[in-house]
């Protein structure tokens, strides 16, 4: 909180959303001019019109163009994705990260034939979304956020019945089924009705049974929801294996330390809009304050201050109670200089913390919220979008 | 621990008004009830079909005979309807025959005498309930008011059926029923509850073959419930299978009934996504068909407008054919219409399931 409180005084008034996704690629492009082509390309939108779907040569596996959804109750319309426009490339691990009701799901659930978008389209590998779901579900492996796993049946069984649903040949199919169970640790269990498995197995076993038919494409939302961190780090191990097989994995979450971990390339997305899309460095290059430094004292000087506000590559010193907080380019080089004035002016120091921003960080500066808040809000209906 | 109590009372009443349809159902039963099991079980009978038809020699009609005819056909009930819808035959044969096919529920035979030895012989298809007794008195009614002497003969062609068997034909279609609905219906509703359906959903799995599964296993379910029940039929109620081919045919008719009643089933449990609401549809649908499908009692004791449910009641045709063949055994040129509309409606069922089946979530 003290962290957003700082960046917020720091950016000016209510950062939402004032970051325009231009400037972001100006920074990107003029920071790092060597770097990432690929990832510039994530932003190039789709020509409309020239659909077909002929992505397939190129490097995105999915691509979204203008991706709108609207529901509406009686006389009540939530927009519940906004005008997303995105490129997946092919053999990433691809994040959507977002507060609870921002979208993910929603967009996910577009993406994997469940729901028609209101306008806009999307195109997965070679396939247009509305035009041809069916061959779109042969080349995908789902594991929705809800359980589909049934729980009366074995976890052998389970893998089996989907086996056939996706149409594996039923000359591996009891090989695989094992290779599977081995993958999640299962196989000791395999003859055990899934009513007995803890959360984590399941999700497990969820993820393996998405992966049976060895899918181009992997969606799993929100794989780790309720489970402990020991699950949690299982379940990410897994995804990574998966991963190595050439899989494009499209993961959604609302955990910070899971997309920094897992993702390649992480996309922000807020009631229903897309408001960053990048990989983890370039997101935390975001956020002009840079590094944070807080100091612990006894007693503080004026001078002190004013020496530390000397140094160029500070942005912000603030005074604490007893703590000085200092926001810099780069903290660690930074540091000894401070030490140096703290030593000069024989001021001592009871500690020294510093760290970098996290992506919690980065969304605060984004959204001016947590990612755990904004659960119950409602998206608000369009703002600057288009008419729906 | 009053406060609790009222929490809770408050809690479950919202939830009861929260769903007008459920609420609605509710209230819709007991009035069904009153309509239509008080119709179809109480209703009076009437236009019973009956063959007349006068021994020969001689060929020209005697004054009992046409008198006798007209007063049968005349015979009401106060308001209500004639009793007998009466055809003159001019043959026995040919009466026998209708009667044997179930075209009409009684012979009368007249001698061409008013005497004390030539009885009148009264044919009646004994495999219903309740007509052979309104018909015999019908008969004896109108001889004594012609002053005719004749003594009566009743000959019940199936024998003598006990109610108990009568019902107990009715009960194979009603364990069909209910094992679809509870079985099937509700499986199918709380697989959608759980998620289940969303995984089928994203596999490329056709919707034919969903709700071909579906009614598959639904129908198998069914049809071992409806022999079950079959064989306890032939152990309690002591109804005797006199062939090999009646055995086959009984297990051809309980088998296609469980297909249209199984698909009629999926067809609309696969548009509930509340166990709640489906169950009220199905008990309210289980009474209509039921109660209209001739088991307790004949259809033809109903009214008009409820012997028009009947007409596109599988049940209906399902307690008929095996009616047919267990207590009658009557074969296939009999039943063949039964099985036909059994046929026709589990096809149009089949279609309504997969065309309404929803491929997404919307």
């Amino acid at each position: 909180m003290l962290i957003a409180s700082i960046l917020k005084s720091n950016t000016g008034k209510d950062p939402v959303r004032t970051v325009p996704m231009e400037p972001l690629q100006k920074d990107r492009n003029t920071d790092h001019p060597t770097q990432d082509d690929t990832e510039i390309r994530g932003y190039t939108p789709h020509v409309p019109g020239s659909s077909g779907c002929v992505t397939g040569s190129g490097e995105s596996i999915i691509s979204i163009d203008h991706l709108t959804k609207i529901f509406r109750e009686k006389n009540r319309a939530v927009t519940a994705v906004n005008d997303i426009t995105l490129d997946v490339q092919r053999g990433e691990i691809f994040g959507l990260l977002g507060p609870n009701g921002a979208g993910k799901s929603t967009l996910i659930r577009i993406l994997t034939t469940l729901l028609r978008p209101t306008s806009g389209t999307a195109c997965v590998d070679t396939y247009d979304i509305t035009k041809n779901p069916e061959k779109i579900r042969t080349i995908i492996g789902v594991c929705p956020q809800n359980s589909t796993l049934d729980v009366e049946l074995t976890a052998y069984d389970n893998l089996e019945f989907y086996g056939q649903l996706v149409n594996v040949d039923e000359r591996v199919l009891d090989a695989r089924i094992w290779q599977l169970l081995k993958m999640a640790e299962l196989a000791d269990r395999a003859h055990m009705k899934v009513q007995t498995f803890s959360g984590g197995m399941r999700r497990k076993l969820e993820i393996v049974r998405a992966f049976i038919h060895h899918p181009l494409i992997l969606f799993l939302d929100e794989p780790t929801i309720g489970l402990d961190p020991e699950a949690r780090r299982e379940v990410w191990q897994q995804i990574s294996k998966l991963n190595e097989e050439k899989t494009t994995i499209i993961l959604t979450t609302h955990y910070m330390d899971e997309a920094e971990k897992l993702c390649n390339r992480i996309a922000f997305v807020d009631k229903g809009r897309l408001i960053a899309l990048d990989n983890l460095e370039n997101l935390k290059r975001l956020i002009p304050a840079g590094d944070l430094i807080e100091i612990g004292f006894e007693k503080m000087r004026e001078e002190v201050l004013s020496a530390i506000r000397k140094n160029t590559l500070i942005n912000s010193v603030e005074v604490k109670s007893d703590h000085l907080h200092i926001s810099a380019k780069n903290g660690s080089k930074v540091l000894p200089a401070i030490v140096a004035i703290f030593e000069k002016f024989s001021i001592p120091m009871t500690s020294i913390s510093i760290r970098s921003p996290s992506l919690e960080d980065v969304f605060i500066y984004l959204t001016g919220k947590k990612l755990d808040e904004g659960g119950n809000q409602e998206p608000k209906p369009a703002r600057g979008g288009r008419p729906s | 621990m009053i406060r609790g109590a009222i929490a809770i009372f408050k809690r479950d009443f919202k939830k009861f008004l929260s769903n007008p349809f459920v609420v609605i159902m509710t209230l819709l039963m007991p009035v069904m009830y009153l309509v239509i099991f008080g119709n179809a079980m109480g209703g009076t009978i009437s236009h019973i079909p009956v063959g007349v038809v006068q021994e020969m020699p001689p060929y020209n009609e005697t004054p009992l005979f046409s008198n006798a005819v007209v007063a049968l056909n005349h015979i009401t009930q106060k308001d209500y309807p004639k009793l007998l819808d009466v055809t003159v035959y001019t043959d026995e044969t040919a009466a026998k025959q209708d009667l044997s096919k179930g075209l009409i529920a009684a012979v009368v035979v007249f001698p061409s005498e008013v005497s004390n030895d030539h009885a009148v012989r009264l044919y009646v298809d004994s495999s219903n309930s309740i007509v052979p007794a309104l018909v015999e008195s019908a008969v004896r009614g109108v001889l004594a008011a012609l002053g005719a002497n004749n003594p009566v003969m009743v000959t019940k062609i199936y024998g003598d059926i006990k109610y108990l068997q009568f019902f107990g034909v009715g009960v194979i279609m009603m364990a069909i029923f209910t094992s679809t609905m509870f079985g099937g219906g509700i499986a199918l509703i709380k697989d959608r509850e759980n998620g289940i359906h969303e995984g089928y959903l994203v596999t490329p799995v056709q919707r034919t073959s969903i709700i071909a599964g579906i009614i598959s296993s639904g129908t198998v379910r069914a049809f071992i419930a409806g022999f079950m029940i079959f064989l306890i039929d032939i152990l309690i109620t002591g109804i005797i299978i006199q062939s090999v081919e009646d055995f086959l045919l009984v297990i051809l008719v309980i088998f296609i009934a469980c297909v249209g009643v199984t698909s009629l089933v999926v067809s609309f449990a696969s548009r509930f996504s509340a166990q709640q609401e489906y169950a009220s549809v199905v008990a309210f649908l289980n009474l209509i068909l039921f109660m209209t499908s001739g088991a307790f009692y004949p259809v033809i004791g109903m009214p008009d407008w409820l012997r028009w449910i009947t007409v596109i009641n599988p049940e209906y045709y399902g307690v008929d054919a095996l009616r047919s063949i267990i207590l009658r055994g009557q074969g296939l040129d009999v039943i063949g219409i039964d099985l036909i509309a059994l046929m026709v409606f589990s096809g149009a069922m089949i279609i309504l399931g997969i065309a309404t089946y929803r491929r997404t979530l919307e």
